[in-house]
């Protein structure tokens, strides 16, 4: 362990020639692209470098697991904003086309699944699958029941939970912009 | 209105206290599930007035379900909400086998509380008092002296007369008096907060639940708290009381007698004090988003029908009106959902 511990906390060029090689091969395995692990491990260096580590890293191995939890986040992102959009395109494609929205109508629509898509992924899933149903749905507690198969008290309970960690997210994201309005 | 706020009147970023935000989901969960009763609604104004941080944890409620507007517009939102929903799953699916963690669900760490239903006094006395109206009404009675009496939205006062005096006492709600002549019989007003003394007048006088407020427009009033400080109050003049606090007179906002003859008179005052007016004339909720609540309103509105009064504002204003539920109505930026790039 002694051969891997930095001596002082490691400057960034350090991390980058000694993880980024690494780091790359790591996310080609999990995304199956070179192309989209270049691009995230190129990002995760420049996250280090806008927001650094709070503590710094003492050893290779700390580093490396703090890269990893970072790269183990950006493929999720990656994943869901694909997700979304491949989503959004079978719903317009499912749809007949004297329905087709304008592209700034669609470009909204889209921003709002990324947010909600996001939301839903913190909650349990039945209270995610709940939340959804009755307000994107607008459908009673009833019709949800019948859909999840459980009680409407359940559905109720569901419902009140996903919606407070939903007003916690948009406390904590509405504190941000207050903070730091012109963030990226 | 933010340019020119002061530095301690900024929107507080701060969380509302953990309670607040779990009673508004609470309250959001029962309005909506499609067996809320009237009662249910009338529990939840209550609920929703009865604190500061209740109305700040209620506009996460707002917060949170504005995301969702953009759903409703497409052709079929339930196809909407499956696609995400099944997008959802698969990177659900996929980030469980990255981080080997079987769900990232908080279950367990939200405690609730047992639903407390609040006792409502004032609101049982007003449904027995001798004149009242419901919310959105307004009516003129004539008492047997010949004094009138206005009642405005949501008001209820027993009506106290003997051989000595002439007592009205007001319950809920606010009341225009035009006083008959009796020089025998002084005219009283009690409030939870106080005792006025009409001299041969017409004032009004609105109970809210913290103080009382007096507008003189003809004559004049003597205003006794009670605990005992007095004052009198003359014609263009205005004072806000409390059991014990007695406040300095101000000139009276004239415009404010028009509601007697159905009217809401705006010079130039922002359009959250409209709705703060307008929401005592609904039932259900009236919201306004942050972005457009400070412009200036002017014109006349009637308050017999608020939804016309909404309609009015939303030709009048950069603003429209956005029913989430027959009982939850927001006032919203026009722009907002062709332009926001949140």
């Amino acid at each position: 362990m002694s051969a891997s511990a930095y001596a002082s906390s490691p400057s960034l060029e350090t991390l980058y020639c000694d993880h980024h090689g690494w780091l790359q091969s790591w996310l080609r395995r999990r995304l199956g692209d070179a192309a989209d692990a270049a691009d995230l491990a190129q990002d995760a260096f420049l996250r280090l470098i806008i927001k650094p580590a709070p503590r710094g890293f003492g050893s290779h191995g700390e580093a490396r697991a703090y890269l990893r939890t970072m790269a183990q986040g950006m493929c999720v992102n990656l994943w869901h904003r694909r997700e979304i959009e491949q989503a959004w395109l079978d719903t317009l494609a499912a749809q007949p086309l004297e329905y087709a929205p304008s592209a700034e109508r669609q470009a909204i629509v889209l921003q709002a699944l990324h947010e909600i898509g996001a939301m839903l992924l913190e909650l349990p899933p039945k209270a995610a699958r709940a939340f959804l149903l009755a307000h994107a749905c607008q459908m009673t507690d009833k019709e949800v029941a019948k859909d999840l198969g459980v009680s409407s008290r359940m559905v109720r309970k569901y419902i009140a939970q996903a919606m407070l960690r939903c007003m916690q997210l948009q406390a904590r994201s509405t504190a941000i912009d207050l903070i730091a309005p012109n963030r990226a | 209105m933010s340019a020119t706020a002061l530095p301690g009147t900024q929107p507080d970023p701060a969380e509302p206290p953990h309670q607040a935000m779990e009673q508004a989901a609470e309250w959001y969960a029962l309005l909506r599930s499609g067996e809320a009763t009237e009662a249910d609604r009338r529990g939840w104004q209550t609920w929703l007035d009865s604190h500061p941080d209740h109305c700040r944890a209620w506009s996460y409620v707002e917060a949170v379900s504005r995301n969702f507007d953009p759903i409703h517009t497409t052709a079929d939102p339930k196809l909407t909400a499956d696609k995400l929903w099944a997008a959802n799953t698969r990177v659900l699916q996929r980030r469980r086998v990255l981080t080997s963690i079987a769900g990232l669900a908080g279950t367990g760490l939200l405690g609730w509380l047992t639903w407390r239903h609040t006792p409502l006094p004032a609101m049982a006395l007003a449904w027995a008092a001798d004149h009242r109206t419901a919310t959105g009404e307004m009516r003129e009675v004539a008492l047997p002296d010949g004094t009138r009496a206005w009642l405005n939205t949501a008001t209820a006062f027993n009506e106290d007369y003997s051989a000595s005096q002439r007592r009205l006492h007001l319950l809920h709600g606010e009341i225009l008096i035009e006083t008959a002549h009796d020089a025998q019989r002084p005219f009283y007003v009690d409030t939870a907060h106080g005792r006025l003394q009409a001299l041969g007048t017409r004032f009004t006088v609105r109970l809210d639940e913290k103080e009382t407020f007096l507008a003189v427009y003809e004559g004049a009033v003597e205003v006794r708290t009670n605990a005992g400080a007095s004052a009198v109050v003359r014609s263009g003049q205005q004072v806000h009381f409390t059991p014990d606090a007695l406040g300095a007179p101000e000139p009276a906002d004239v415009a404010r007698e028009a509601w007697s003859r159905g009217m809401l008179v705006a010079h130039n005052i922002p359009l959250s004090e409209v709705v703060q007016e307008l929401r005592r004339y609904r039932s259900g909720h009236l919201g306004v988003a942050p972005e457009v609540a400070g412009l200036r309103v002017f014109g006349n509105f009637p308050l017999h029908d608020t939804d016309e009064t909404l309609a009015l504002l939303s030709e009048a204003l950069p603003v429209r009106i956005h029913r989430r539920m027959g009982w939850w109505v927001s006032i919203e930026p026009k722009a907002a959902a062709e332009s926001t790039s949140r």
